[in-house]
């Protein structure tokens, strides 16, 4: 029936697609889970590495001994970022990760600020 | 006289009856040969034409075989047409679904970081289920599987064929295992899971479960699938199951409007490639049970790494690119990483960060600008001012 040789078809794209990674869900609010908000594991995660998925548990084992940013998880598990985020999202509903959000630039000390308090300093004691 | 003439009479009479029976009996005899002759001819008459219409019966089987044989082969010949112009359609589909797959990852990766990544997913979800029916048209049509080169978890193969269904999040998978597939079968028997899932969602509640465990039978390995539908009937079973073995394989023609082609493809896979698929048992909802046997020969019980880790982080420490694992600890209790010669590009370094006592060092960082480049340098200026005395203490 088919004279030419068939070639054999080679599948290069990931045998498990990140939208099953993710399970559908959709991503974090734009805010939650930046490049430098860190993550650490919860002190019970441990307990709990065994029901999930293999990418799940090898983000928890990068931060099981210390924060780390996003940005480094997901450029260990060679995982988009996004795919991290969503995941990262769902462990700490699940309360298997801490995030630690890095500190808003409002909360800074003005530099005007510091440098009034500068000026008094030196307009009490002179220097 | 009278007596005399009564005497004549009767002899006269007699001799008549006489006359008369010799006459009656001639013509009876005439009439019996006459009969057996003309029994005769007929009874010649009737064997001809039985002979005549066996002749005929002879050959009204012959046309009646010859013209089932012509429409046999009609109908092959029409069949192997029809596949012959799909087959290539089939091929042109998978491989271009295939390329779609690969491309839509690449942009996937590209744009992680970006919001878009969210619609990037559902246009891959949209593209497996895509990939799945091209693969089947192709498998149907007599055309080789798309190939993986590489070994996979029993459980990865599950979640391939868990993305090529559209309502995947009803399926679970209750359990994982170390048994891997060969590279040879992963691609057949994530269709053939594939199609059996579509099948449990198909034929059972929406929102409903279809749960997926894993099995070792004696020598053989078991995916289950156990879904909560309505089950089948005997008659449905048996219709199952001989398309499921590849016993019987209908024609293209006969698969209706809306093609059911899951259990023909999987009785073709099956086949090919040594595997059985038995659909006939009852789930513990009251639906089907599926049930994939994989002979020894598909699978080994070495473990094997997620696709997605290409480089084990763990295991190479000590390589210059990959970041070093927290292998100590401060004297404050908190995890403490070894000294980096090399910063990692674009990834910046929390160490510092971390350690809220380092507060000299995570404020340099800060300070020095808003860019991750700038942050990597002021994390680590300010290491070398202030964090690694603070980290000395217990420092060799």
């Amino acid at each position: 029936m088919s004279d030419e040789p068939e070639e054999d078809l080679e599948l290069t794209s990931a045998l498990v697609p990140f939208f099953v990674i993710t399970n559908g869900r959709s991503l974090p609010p734009e805010h939650a889970y930046g490049h430098t908000t860190l993550v650490s594991a919860s002190e019970h995660a441990a307990t709990t590495v065994r029901t999930l998925t293999p990418e799940a548990r090898q983000v928890l084992d990068l931060v099981m001994d210390g924060f780390l940013s996003v940005a480094e998880v997901a450029a260990h598990t060679h995982l988009p970022l996004g795919v991290v985020r969503i995941l990262l999202a769902e462990m700490e509903d699940a309360n298997l990760i801490i995030a630690r959000k890095p500190v808003p630039r409002a909360e800074r000390v003005d530099r005007e600020v510091l440098n009034a308090v500068l000026d008094g300093l030196r307009a009490r004691f002179g220097a | 006289m009278i007596r005399d003439a009564l005497v004549w009479c009767l002899a006269v009479v007699a001799a008549l009856g006489v006359a008369a029976a010799v006459v009656l009996s001639r013509r009876a005899k005439a009439i019996a040969a006459n009969k057996d002759r003309s029994e005769a001819a007929l009874t010649q008459r009737l064997s001809e034409a039985d002979g005549r219409l066996a002749t005929l019966r002879a050959e009204l089987h012959q046309h009646r075989t010859d013209h089932a044989k012509t429409i046999q082969e009609a109908e092959e010949a029409a069949e192997d047409s029809t596949k012959a112009v799909l087959k290539g359609s089939a091929r042109f589909l998978q491989s271009l679904a295939a390329e779609q797959l690969a491309l839509l990852e690449e942009i996937q990766r590209k744009y992680g970081g970006h919001t878009v990544l969210g619609d990037l997913l559902e246009v891959g979800h949209a593209n497996a289920q895509m990939a799945r029916k091209a693969q089947g048209i192709a498998v149907m049509c007599g055309a080789p599987l798309g190939r993986r080169s590489r070994a996979a978890s029993v459980y990865d193969v599950v979640r391939s064929a868990q993305g090529q269904i559209r309502n995947f999040r009803r399926v679970e998978i209750m359990q994982q295992t170390g048994l891997a597939l060969k590279a040879s079968a992963v691609s057949p028997v994530a269709l053939a899971v594939a199609e059996l899932l579509d099948n449990a969602a198909s034929f059972s509640q929406q929102g409903s479960p279809i749960e997926v465990t894993f099995q070792r039978v004696q020598k053989n390995l078991c995916i289950v699938i156990d879904d909560a539908g309505v089950g089948m009937n005997d008659e449905e079973r048996q219709k199952a199951t001989a398309l499921l073995s590849g016993q019987y394989r209908p024609r293209l023609s006969q698969l209706g409007n809306q093609p059911k082609f899951g259990f023909p493809v999987i009785g073709l896979l099956s086949q090919q490639y040594g595997f059985r698929v038995d659909v006939t048992g009852v789930s513990r909802y009251g639906g089907v049970r599926a049930v994939v046997l994989l002979p020894e020969e598909l699978w080994t019980e070495e473990e094997t790494a997620p696709v997605n880790e290409v480089q084990p982080v763990v295991e190479q420490p000590g390589a210059p690119a990959a970041r070093p694992e927290p292998v100590a600890r401060t004297a404050g209790g908190l995890p403490r990483r070894g000294a980096r010669q090399v910063p990692i590009a674009s990834v910046p370094d929390q160490d510092t960060v971390g350690l809220p006592h380092v507060a000299a060092g995570e404020d340099a960082g800060r300070a020095a600008g808003r860019s991750l480049g700038a942050f990597q340098r002021g994390t680590l200026s300010g290491r070398n001012l202030s964090a690694a005395p603070s980290e000395g203490s217990d420092d060799t």
